[in-house]
């Protein structure tokens, strides 16, 4: 078959037919390329929500009025990290985070080093996520859990997240997909992945076939992610009554 | 007999400097273990604000509020979250728990309480059956009308068993027919249990429903209080009188002599004015009427023209008295 397609693919004229489908066609190279397209983000996404679920928690129960307000100049701060974070382009933030990386896992390049500065990254996003469906519930709601002698801990376990849940959800498939993006990006940084196959393989060494192939593969799996999140989103919420 | 809750001298101010709002103003109110207790006022009286004072989902700026004789603000939070357990809450909009299931929503208080889930689900059932709703346990909030959602908060609400139960504006959004059956389960609730209803509301229809004794509030303030009869039958305070009589604003000419008309629930479909005018040979005028058709009862007052002569009016108003569900003064 793979003769077949270089020669369809030279009679359109492209170039390095046969290097390009032979590349393809490996059994290792683009398996392994998916493989670490999802597993420096997903993994990122992980540590990202550990930091920042708390932090997106904070940022809601914390403000002045909120269910346990914290000192304003502690806010202050917290938001100005987080927008600090989120203002510095990622390429450059990659770099920044380069000393991070090797002081954590003793390289800066590599798959599992884009991990670092991904997290990095998206843990701020997430905490604005997390905190953007937190203010979506009903303050009534809270002030009836309160009435009920709900301690602030038990509003966060029991009745903010557990109320939110749906909108978490969808919020966790934007940040998956968001990272898997940056991660992308990183693989012209020395990650690995379909991200880095396109930009280094098909990009620079005028593979585009390669190219189009690793986009279009990029494409589905966030197609893939982006379903399992709604359906995930749409099952857990209770107040759609037509499934 | 001891008051169950006390507010003592109780003020709440919002906000500083020019931007103040003084929400409440040195309230004060006892309310008796076993009555159900409306306190009414138009929006902006502090209704809302007082009663969650009473709970301190509000803390006040001034004064006490005594559960059984104790200061709950001189409580550590952990001890008042143990007494807010003994005062349950429902609310104009419900606010139940949209993700999780009728049941569930009434094991909420008994969860917090640490009873045990197997006990706390058989509890929550024979409450379903309380408030009649025995076929909705796998039914989520979204599922329901606002009166099914009423009776799940109520159910909630006792599942706790607590000793009084706030009512903020309970009933505002629901119709006049579910308002009723709401009234009837709060009375019920109230005469088998035993518990101390304090009803929040804006509409006089509830508290000549359900209320022994109504305090109004006006402009922060409590203008009067007591038996609902009295309050109802002769305001003594502007705002009772408002209230009691919304539509019309007082007699600008005090020369008119005039009779309010009181409709209290119980008066029949009688064409009660056509039968006084070809009756006793009168005419009279209506001058203002706000009254309210509530399954074919009548609700509500109306102000009527009275002629000049003494012995007329008397007979008038005798003849009004007359009627079942229907009190008629002069004022």
């Amino acid at each position: 078959m793979t003769e077949t397609i270089t020669a369809l693919l030279e009679s359109w004229g492209v170039n390095k037919a046969a290097e390009q489908v032979s590349f393809l066609f490996d059994p290792v190279n683009i398996p392994f390329a998916i493989w670490e397209t999802l597993y420096a983000p997903l993994c990122a996404t992980l540590f990202a929500y550990l930091i920042g679920l708390p932090l997106g928690i904070l940022l809601v129960t914390g403000e002045e009025g909120g269910i346990r307000p914290l000192p304003k100049s502690l806010m202050g701060l917290i938001n100005t990290i987080i927008n600090l974070l989120r203002s510095v382009p990622f390429l450059i933030l990659m770099v920044l985070v380069f000393p991070l990386s090797r002081l954590i896992l003793g390289t800066s390049i590599g798959t599992t080093a884009t991990i670092i500065p991904l997290t990095v990254a998206a843990a701020p996003y997430v905490a604005r996520l997390v905190e953007g469906s937190l203010r979506e519930i009903d303050r009534g709601v809270v002030e009836a859990a309160q009435s009920m002698g709900c301690s602030t801990l038990q509003i966060v376990t029991k009745v903010m997240l557990p109320e939110c849940k749906p909108s978490l959800i969808s919020g966790a498939t934007n940040a998956t997909i968001t990272i898997l993006g940056y991660g992308a990006m990183a693989g012209s940084i020395g990650g690995g992945g379909l991200g880095s196959i396109a930009l280094m393989r098909g990009h620079g060494r005028g593979q585009t076939v390669v190219m189009y192939v690793a986009v279009i593969l990029l494409v589905i799996l966030v197609q893939i992610i982006q379903s399992i999140g709604t359906r995930l989103c749409v099952k857990t919420d209770k107040r759609i009554t037509h499934k | 007999m001891e008051p169950i809750i006390e507010i003592k001298s109780l003020s709440k101010t919002f906000g500083e400097g020019q931007n103040q709002v003084e929400a409440l103003r040195d309230v004060s109110l006892g309310i008796n273990p076993g009555e159900i207790f409306g306190i009414i006022g138009l929006s902006g009286a502090g209704k809302s604000t007082l009663v969650r004072c009473i709970n301190l989902l509000e803390k006040p700026t001034q004064g006490a509020v005594l559960f059984h004789g104790r200061d709950l603000m001189g409580l550590k939070e952990k001890h008042l979250r143990l007494e807010r357990r003994k005062i349950s809450m429902i609310f104009q909009s419900f606010n139940l728990l949209e993700q999780r299931n009728c049941l569930d929503n009434i094991c909420f208080p008994m969860e917090l309480a640490g009873i045990p889930r197997k006990q706390a689900r058989e509890k929550a059932m024979e409450l379903l059956h309380t408030v009649g709703l025995p076929d909705k346990a796998k039914a989520y909030p979204v599922q329901l009308s606002g009166g099914q959602k009423q009776r799940i908060a109520i159910a909630r609400a006792l599942a706790s068993d607590p000793e009084v139960l706030l009512c903020d504006e309970a009933t505002s959004a629901l119709d006049p027919k579910t308002t009723d059956s709401i009234l009837k389960l709060l009375k019920t609730i109230n005469r088998e249990r035993g518990i101390t209803i304090i009803i929040i509301t804006h509409q006089m229809s509830v508290i000549e429903q359900i209320c022994n004794r109504v305090a109004i509030l006006d402009a922060g303030a409590v203008a009067e209080i007591g038996a609902v009869e009295d309050v109802f039958r002769n305001p003594q305070s502007r705002a009772g009188r408002r209230l009691v009589s919304p539509a019309m604003p007082l007699p600008v000419d005090e020369s008119i002599p005039m009779a309010r008309i009181a409709f209290n629930g119980n008066a029949s479909s009688d064409p009660i004015i056509a039968s006084l005018t070809l009756d006793l040979g009168v005419k009279v005028s209506i001058m203002g009427a706000d009254t309210r058709n509530v399954d074919g009862k009548a609700f509500g007052t109306m102000l009527i023209s009275l002629p000049e002569a003494e012995e007329k009016k008397t007979e008038i108003l005798r003849y009004l008295n007359a009627f079942d569900g229907v009190t008629a003064e002069e004022v």
